[in-house]
């Protein structure tokens, strides 16, 4: 008990020394990366479903957040909220009707109806600006306080990026979250058991997509821009790499993930011009090697409890399937 | 090749030894910290790579040099460090490196940046951060209009620039009817409407106008170049505003359509030497574009580019003299203001007439910021013309530099009255 | 009408290409149960492949035509025994996160040694010029690529449902458990699986290698939209991937047309309604969905 209170305050050390370490805007970006990994991880980690387009919702929230402040002067953090509000409705009836689909059939609908967001982003100039974006977002801050520096946003940003992940882990934890890890080990039994298990997934569906939108909302506040990019599906591929390499099914993993994929971007940019090579080996290494993830790894050895070591048997990659037709 | 060598030993050797010296404000130049910091971002791994990237990092270095020489270490009033950083065409990559650059390595400068929408993030970064940016490699005239600033300046070309050139000279010629193909992004978008308002000012007539998938899976337009066929006999010229890879497939797949032995030739809005390297000659011969510059244009132009050449063994493309001249005249505008503070540079920038190798004519415009100099309608040579490895072009007029940028009455800058 | 027949019949020539990867991807798929992100990239290599044989043994189009995607194919044999064996029973995410790392490695490195812009090839000179059939005017070339891929995913075809090891394989991809059970050493026909799967993409990359830039990000947007056109077709389906890639060529042709901002959509709206009415995709069973 002493030891994970003494692990959860070097965590709250390390979080809020992070911008003096790195510079802030990235310290910023990995927070609110760090909530849309763990959000997008509600679905893949703890209920089984692989969506290959969360960018819709993550970009949506953005481009909300973004208009919200330059075209209504709604001031920050109401705008990422109408971010989070925008990605939850539109995730309703897109998910709604993904979720009829199971493994990479669910993954290549959402998938579809990302692209379309793309479209609609890309064709639809005179709010998003097209591929030039919306530029120059105003950080409009409630009671007249700046929040110009990097660094004051970044302690703006951080409660609410962790209010975000508390509620990320609160979700899994509830037992909502187990009814879902249930759907995730065998979605007929829990069926067979009387849980509506379509209503179920939808539900964490809303929620996981709400957070994505509210964490594009910190984000595009971060910059002050958002262009078509945001919405791309480099960017669904972006997220899920984050939450493979810190570690499906783990608490802290997607914010590891972030971590190290962010801070690799950002180092390897004025490091090299060979990023491919350096990031393309990294995941070759990390899928052979370290395939439970940063923190799946780590976790086993670092923490002795024996309910952890059950709790990581279980989280322990997707399950394995005999090489039979994909879930 | 000796001297070459020469040259550049003495030209670090002046850049090592101030950093021995009892650092800065020996000459007249104040620095604010002691030191100057110019910070190339660009796309070294990208698209865009080889349009300047890596190269342009270059040049930046040999201008710094060449001005370390030329003044001893007073001119600078100490070290000039260049740093550099591969935006990986991300636009938050590209931004938050600038605003990295600027608050922690001190940076004076932010120079280069292609891709319009990472250019016009990295101006606001700027704006806000109160330090000086030189677009070069973004073409999108939003740099020098709604998103124009104190602090950004547009240094070498934008996509009016190019249209206006190329579609005045080309309907002058007798191609007045028109069917332009464009990608569908911010920057083909704004070529076709630059474009389509150039010829139509010209007496010209815009047949019709096509966005080409973007992204572009299939890498193919023959759709489009079977419509071009369809528009015949009225059809003369296929306005191609495409970039990168999707020039090249374009351009390819205009060859192999034989569209130019059909009467319909073709106008490319934006082509860099490096395309014309990768197409080779024969695929784009007769071709005419307008270009900010050209490496074998007159006998200052090919002294800068055979010095360029000494160091990266290619020729350098227009964004890469651009890069160059553009970091000299920023060091030029500190040594004339004697110090670096952004605000005392830029009133040095503003207003300022200079003729140099890249620049004739050259002007920074006051109101919007926009560096005026002549331009160039280029065309590309036959083959058996090409005497030379990398000399594809011959310069065919100069484009004043009154005339080649968008007039101030058409401006709506924010610092324009 | 003219146009719109001529714009059909050009589409299926954008078709040739998407039913050559497809039908590699689909044949792997159904086999291995793995995404080969690396479609895209090997596509890539054939393309240089078929370069650098001219360049450096003055190889011809044609003999490279052969040679490539064997060479394509060697690659793809080495990485199937050296990586992705390994997580065969693990999730299909682990490979295709693995396939998405040689991407990257793979474009990057071509990128380091070839710059980004590409290089040039010409098209065979038998091949050079165009041809006009009736009121048709079309580069000989294409032509060309049109018959030349029909022929092979007939052959494709053929090989998979009327021979004895095509015979193994649609069992191994239907039912692996009970053809293991009758004693077919499922496991020995991976690695050649896999080999022909991806020098269909080397082969795509060589006839491309003259329409197309031949640079290291070809075939970089082009897997998402292939996979999409497996997932039409039916996962696993070797006559629902060619099928739906001419189609879809042909039909993204004619939005090209009328609404070109759309033609990239297209594939993404059909796939989206495919799955939603028919989740098994137009030719595939209806298990697994």
């Amino acid at each position: 008990m002493i030891r994970r209170g003494l692990g959860w305050a070097a965590l709250a050390a390390v979080a809020l020394a992070l911008p003096w370490v790195i510079y802030p805007v990235l310290a910023t970006d990995i927070v609110t990366w760090g909530l849309f990994a763990a959000a997008f991880d509600i679905l893949l980690g703890y209920t089984g479903l692989l969506s290959f387009g969360q960018a819709a919702y993550f970009g949506g929230g953005a481009y909300t957040a973004a208009l919200l402040a330059q075209r209504a002067g709604v001031p920050f953090p109401l705008n990422a909220l109408g971010g989070a509000l925008l990605a939850g409705l539109m995730a309703i009836p897109l998910m709604g009707l993904a979720i009829r689909r199971r493994g990479i059939y669910f993954a290549m609908i959402t998938l579809a109806f990302a692209e379309m967001v793309f479209y609609v982003v890309n064709e639809w100039r005179s709010l998003t600006g097209g591929e030039n974006g919306v530029q120059g977002i105003p950080r409009l801050a409630p009671g007249g306080l700046s929040l110009a520096s990097p660094l004051v946003y970044y302690y703006a940003a951080l409660p609410l990026g962790v209010l975000g992940l508390l509620l990320c882990w609160r979700i899994v934890r509830s037992p909502f979250g187990h009814v879902l890890l249930a759907i995730r080990e065998n979605e007929v039994r829990t069926e067979m058991l009387g849980y509506p298990v379509r209503r179920y997934k939808l539900l964490a569906a809303v929620l996981s997509c709400t957070l994505s939108g509210f964490a594009g909302g910190l984000w595009v506040m971060n910059h002050g821009f958002v262009a078509l990019d945001a919405v791309h599906w480099s960017t669904s591929g972006l997220v899920l790499t984050m939450v493979l390499l810190g570690g499906i099914g783990t608490r802290l993993g997607p914010l590891a993930g972030a971590a190290l994929v962010l801070y690799l971007r950002d180092f390897l940019s004025t490091w090299t011009d060979a990023w491919g090579v350096v990031t393309g080996v990294i995941f070759i290494i990390v899928v052979l090697v370290f395939r439970r993830g940063i923190v799946g790894t780590l976790e086993p050895l670092l923490v002795r409890r024996p309910q952890a070591q059950a709790e990581t048997r279980t989280q322990a990659a997707l399950s394995p399937q005999g090489g039979g037709p994909v879930p | 090749m000796i001297r070459w060598t020469a040259l550049l030993c003495a030209a670090l050797l002046v850049l090592g030894v101030p950093a021995s010296r009892p650092a800065a404000g020996q000459g007249a130049v104040r620095l604010m910290h002691g030191k100057m910091v110019i910070a190339v971002i660009n796309d070294q791994s990208g698209v865009y790579a080889d349009i300047s990237g890596k190269n342009g990092v270059e040049a930046v270095k040999m201008a710094v040099e060449d001005f370390q020489k030329k003044y001893e270490a007073g001119g600078a009033g100490g070290m000039v460090d260049v740093l550099s950083a591969d935006h990986q065409n991300k636009p938050d990559v590209g931004a938050s490196k600038a605003a990295e650059f600027y608050d922690r390595d001190n940076a004076d400068l932010v120079i280069d940046v292609p891709t319009s929408s990472v250019g016009i993030a990295i101006a606001h970064v700027a704006a806000q951060k109160r330090r000086l940016f030189f677009a070069v490699g973004a073409a999108t005239t939003a740099l020098s209009n709604e998103d124009c600033n104190k602090y950004t300046f547009h240094y070498g070309y934008d996509t009016y620039m190019l249209a206006n050139g190329t579609a005045i000279a080309v309907v002058k010629q007798g191609g007045s009817q028109w069917y332009i193909v464009y990608p569908n992004y911010a920057f083909g978008q704004d070529m076709n409407a630059k474009f389509s308002a150039a010829v139509a000012h010209a007496g010209g007539k815009v047949l019709l106008s096509d966005p080409t998938p973007f992204p572009n899976p299939t890498e193919d337009f023959s759709t489009f170049l079977i419509k071009a066929r369809s528009l015949r006999p009225r059809l003369q010229i296929l306005g191609a505003m495409q970039a990168g890879q999707d020039l090249v497939n374009l351009v390819k797949q205009y060859n192999e359509y034989g569209l130019r032995q059909q009467g319909v030739n073709l106008a490319i809005g934006l082509l860099f030497l490096s395309d014309i390297n990768s197409l080779t000659p024969a695929a784009l011969q007769g071709t005419v574009f307008t270009t900010a510059w050209y490496w074998n244009m007159d006998k200052d132009a090919r002294a800068w580019a055979d010095r360029f050449y000494a160091r990266t063994k290619v020729r350098p493309t227009f964004p890469d003299a651009a890069d160059y001249d553009g970091a000299w005249q920023y060091l030029e505008a500190v040594r004339r203001a004697g110090t670096d503070d952004p605000d005392k540079v830029v009133a040095q920038l503003e207003g300022y007439r200079f003729n140099d190798f890249f620049a004739r004519h050259g002007q920074i415009r006051k109101q919007d910021h926009v560096l005026l100099h002549d331009a160039y309608l280029a065309q590309v040579k036959a083959p058996a013309d090409v005497k030379e490895p990398w000399d594809y072009v011959k310069i065919v007029s100069t484009i004043p530099a009154a005339q080649a940028f968008q007039p101030l009455s058409e401006v709506h800058c924010s610092m324009a009255p | 009408m003219e146009t719109i027949l001529i714009q059909l019949f050009n589409g299926l020539i954008n078709g040739a290409f998407y039913a050559l990867l497809s039908l590699g991807l689909a044949v792997i798929f159904g086999m291995l149960h793995v995404v080969n992100f690396m479609h895209g990239a090997l596509y890539m290599l054939g393309a240089f492949g078929a370069f650098l044989l001219g360049t450096t043994l003055g190889v011809s189009f044609w003999w490279a035509l052969v040679v490539s995607p064997l060479a394509v194919a060697a690659v793809g044999y080495l990485v199937e025994r050296t990586l992705l064996r390994r997580l065969y029973n693990l999730d299909v995410l682990y490979n295709l996160l693995l396939t998405f790392g040689l991407t990257l490695l793979v474009q990057d490195v071509m990128r380091l040694r070839f710059g980004i812009q590409g290089v040039p090839y010409p098209a065979p000179p038998q091949l050079q010029g165009a041809v006009v059939i009736g009121f048709m005017f079309f580069p000989a070339y294409r032509l060309f690529v049109l018959g030349f891929s029909v022929v092979i995913c007939l052959g494709t075809w053929w090989l998979i449902e009327r021979t004895r090891v095509g015979m193994i394989i649609r069992a191994s991809t239907e039912n692996p458990m009970l053809t293991r059970a009758l004693g077919v050493d499922v496991d020995r026909w991976i690695p050649p699986v896999f080999a022909f799967g991806v020098a269909l993409a080397g082969l795509a990359g060589v006839l491309a290698a003259p329409m197309r830039a031949v640079s290291p990000l070809m075939g970089a947007d082009l897997i998402i939209t292939t996979f999409a056109i497996v997932v039409i077709g039916g996962m696993g389906s070797i006559l629902g991937s060619v099928v739906t890639g001419f189609v879809v060529g042909a039909l993204s042709a004619l939005v090209a047309v009328y609404y070109p901002a759309a033609a990239n959509l297209l594939v993404f709206v059909i796939m989206a309604i495919v799955l939603l009415l028919r989740p098994a995709g137009l030719f595939g069973t209806a298990e697994g969905a």
